[in-house]
């Protein structure tokens, strides 16, 4: 390793205080910097159960440290969370890591940095109130089952309210 | 115990509660209610016989719930004064159909069924305060499993079973089939250092070196036993402390950096299986084993808080005793002739309990050997003959050290000199302003006022400062070499809860553009609870100066404390720049409205005076 290639490591893996500032302003402000990284998170965790990339505890580190690079970007590993809560039960530090991946979430999407399959679903939700698009087959098989078509919702009402915000 | 009870000097009295205290350092009248023990204690000889004819058994509080005990029995092996007692809640009774069968075997007859309980009054000069503490009860971490499954047991428990006394006579065995263990975990920091309601936020001190001690003493009886412990922190900080850890390390004890989800029980090997992220390789791991031991932390006394109100003793935030001070009065208790030992005041091991306990006796005997007390000499003094016996001085009081007024008997206050600590939140909230703060007094603080804005009044910021912390805080600064305005003049009271009403209506009276009172924080007032009254009597003046159509800005109040010198220095460069934002006009304005409203109450008292006069001539 060449020493240009060193000082590009170190400088890449400095603590950035900007992001952490960021983060502190929409997950709930400092609570998460109180992480102790003591893995209560990961035990229960389906997701970590699951995927051996997915940790918790080291989105926590990665977010206290500020490393805006590795987790703001489409192939995060934040988007593997099922939202599940189970982390904010266990956390004995009241740091409720699911909010601080629903907050790093939030800003991939506002940075235009979230995979294509989320803007995919919230397009469609968008489009008709539901996450799944109603095809013509799904029509057919309720119909052979008996079941009324599926009702549209009132997208207009949720597109007002989404604006709200 | 078996020594203190021997000494023919110290007085030991069991199975007794304190009813009530009253008086003051070196004069505590104490009541201590005896409770009835059944037996008479200096008779029995503990010859168990009473106990082997109870037909009652219930659980062993002492062996936690491991074994039974019987009705009448000998709480533990090591009691003093070692006699019998019998609990009336378990027993049957002496109808002699129901029972009575321990008072026919008794040969001495010392059990006695109508036994009353006994108020003891006792004088003493000082009062240790060692009433220990409690451990947590581990039910709240449902994903252990504590209250389902057999294996899962407290330390507390694991102390039981290891101890050659216990229900087991030492063997180890776990408590669904009885057979020794070849694998066990530990899980620590149950209850420690949680913020998130279940718990408690600190740390409990002995859970870590506890558990290093009961993975060696396994290691030492059962060799070959596989020893996890699950942890965030090991905290082995005390002398040797670390060797223990290093020695349990060699011994084979696996440490693993990860604290534990759900504990999961197999039905039929009865053996318990977590799963753990080792948190220094990343991995999650699944550990089977055949006992766990929940590392429960420490709790205060739930009962404690008698005490704290007999004693007029004040907990900091965790529940523990609070001392006078944490650095240079760690065993003394803000009340004078008041000490603290042990666990009372925080958690702590055996050896700091002793070094505190013996603390604690050095202190008191200091007082004691002396037989008198020095009081400084800035005490409160009543006028008895303004004192209308409203009550008010005794009310605020953090000190209990006045005594309440009888309006009836048209009996004064008392002050107890020996008591007093001169905070002076007294002589501030007297209406009849009858009462007297030695060199503190009402004429010596407004002189100050006066002399300070005496000349270009607007200019100057008044500053109230307690002695201890915000005094302090400006010292501080000072030694610091901090900048600030030069504009600020400090007045230095023992307490914020001093300052009385008037000096603040005085000194805007007087042209001040801007009044800051200042005192130590809520938690570390060094007058127990002095400064609450400082905060009571500002939101009062805040009240009247917004009624009177002054902005209530101009009065400010600041927390400062000893070692916030840079605060004290940011708060004055603040307040500069509000003094120089108070208009000549604002300041006008508001001597005349106090001007007028003084007038109008001197009027009010001169009716009133002249009421009162032509009453007594009619």
């Amino acid at each position: 390793m060449s020493d240009n290639t060193k000082v590009q490591e170190t400088e890449k893996h400095q603590v950035n205080f900007a992001f952490r500032e960021k983060l502190n302003s929409i997950a709930e402000g400092f609570r998460h910097n109180y992480c102790y990284q003591c893995g209560a998170c990961v035990a229960d965790c389906p997701a970590a159960y699951y995927s051996e990339s997915f940790n918790p505890r080291l989105i926590l580190l990665k977010a206290i440290l500020g490393f805006e690079d590795e987790l703001v970007r489409p192939d995060s590993e934040i988007w593997d969370c099922t939202n599940c809560y189970t982390c904010s039960e266990r956390c004995p530090q009241d740091v409720r890591p699911v909010d601080v991946i629903i907050a790093l979430k939030n800003l991939c999407v506002k940075e235009g940095k979230a995979p294509p399959l989320v803007r995919t679903i919230s397009d469609t939700v968008l489009d008709s109130g539901i996450t799944t698009k109603v095809t013509s087959l799904t029509e057919r098989r309720r119909q052979e089952l008996g079941l009324p078509p599926v009702k549209s919702y009132p997208v207009e009402d949720l597109k007002t309210m989404l604006e709200g915000d | 115990m078996m020594d203190v009870g021997r000494h023919p000097r110290i007085e030991l009295m069991t199975f007794s509660e304190v009813e009530s205290v009253t008086g003051y350092v070196g004069n505590f009248q104490v009541t201590v209610r005896k409770k009835a023990r059944y037996v008479d204690a200096s008779e029995c000889t503990a010859c168990a016989e009473c106990s082997k004819v109870c037909p009652v058994a219930v659980p062993d509080e002492y062996q936690q719930g491991f074994s039974s005990r019987k009705a009448i029995y000998l709480p533990f092996p090591q009691a003093v004064p070692s006699a019998y007692i019998l609990n009336m809640e378990n027993c049957l009774g002496n109808n002699p159909i129901a029972c009575g069968k321990c008072a026919e075997v008794c040969e001495k007859k010392c059990i006695n069924y109508d036994d009353q309980d006994e108020l003891v009054k006792i004088e003493v000069g000082v009062i240790i305060t060692a009433t220990g503490m409690q451990v947590y009860d581990p039910t709240e971490y449902d994903e252990y499993g504590y209250t389902r499954y057999e294996n899962v047991i407290t330390s507390m428990e694991f102390e039981r079973l290891i101890c050659a006394g216990g229900p087991t006579e030492g063997h180890f065995i776990r408590p669904s089939d009885r057979r020794a263990p070849q694998t066990i975990g530990f899980i620590q920091c149950v209850g420690s250092r949680s913020r998130d309601g279940r718990g408690n936020p600190y740390c409990s001190n002995i859970c870590c070196m506890n558990t290093v001690k009961d993975t060696l003493l396994l290691c030492d009886h059962y060799p070959g036993i596989e020893a996890k412990v699950f942890y965030m922190d090991i905290r082995a900080f005390g002398k040797g402390f670390e060797d223990l850890y290093m020695r349990s390390k060699e011994e084979g004890v696996r440490y693993i950096r990860g604290i534990p989800g759900e504990v999961i029980e197999n039905p039929d090997t009865r053996n318990l299986t977590l799963t753990v992220e080792n948190t220094t390789t990343g991995r999650l791991e699944k550990h089977e084993l055949e006992m766990i031991v929940l590392s429960q932390g420490v709790i205060p006394r739930q009962d404690g808080d008698s005490i704290r109100k007999l004693l007029t003793l004040s907990t900091t935030s965790d529940g523990f005793i609070m001392e006078s001070h944490p650095k240079l009065k760690p065993v003394d208790a803000p009340t004078r002739g008041i000490y603290l030992a042990g666990c009372v005041e925080s958690p702590k091991d055996v050896k700091d309990s002793v070094t505190q306990a013996s603390a604690a006796a050095a202190r008191a005997s200091i007082l004691l050997n002396a037989g008198k007390t020095k009081v400084e000499a800035i005490t409160s003094q009543i006028d008895t003959d303004k004192c209308n016996y409203c009550g008010i001085c005794a009310k605020v009081c953090p000190y209990n050290a006045i005594l309440a007024p009888d309006r009836k008997a048209e009996k004064a206050p008392i002050i107890i000199q020996a008591a007093c600590a001169g905070c002076g939140a007294c002589a501030a909230e007297c209406p009849q302003d009858a009462i007297t703060m030695r060199h503190f007094t009402d004429e010596q603080m407004m002189a100050q006022i006066e002399a300070i804005l005496e000349v270009e009044p607007h200019k100057h910021l008044l500053t109230f400062a307690c002695n201890w912390c915000s005094y302090a805080g400006g010292d501080d600064a000072g030694t610091a070499r901090l900048q600030y305005p030069t504009t600020c003049r400090l007045i230095r009271t023992m307490c914020s809860g001093r300052v009385d009403e008037k000096f603040v209506w005085h000194a805007f009276r007087l042209g001040a553009p801007i009044v800051l009172v200042s005192g130590c924080h809520f938690s570390d007032c060094h007058y127990i609870s002095a400064v609450r009254w400082t905060q009571k009597r500002m939101d009062r003046m805040w009240n009247k100066l917004d009624k009177l159509g002054i902005r209530p800005e101009r009065l400010r109040l600041e927390w400062i404390s000893a070692a916030e010198g840079q605060k004290f220095a940011k708060v004055m460069r603040e307040i500069e720049d509000a003094v120089k934002a108070v208009t000549t006009e604002e300041i006008e304005f508001t001597m005349k409205v106090l001007a007028e409203e003084e007038a109008k109450n001197k009027a009010k008292k001169e009716k009133r005076k002249a009421k009162a006069a032509a009453e007594v001539t009619a």
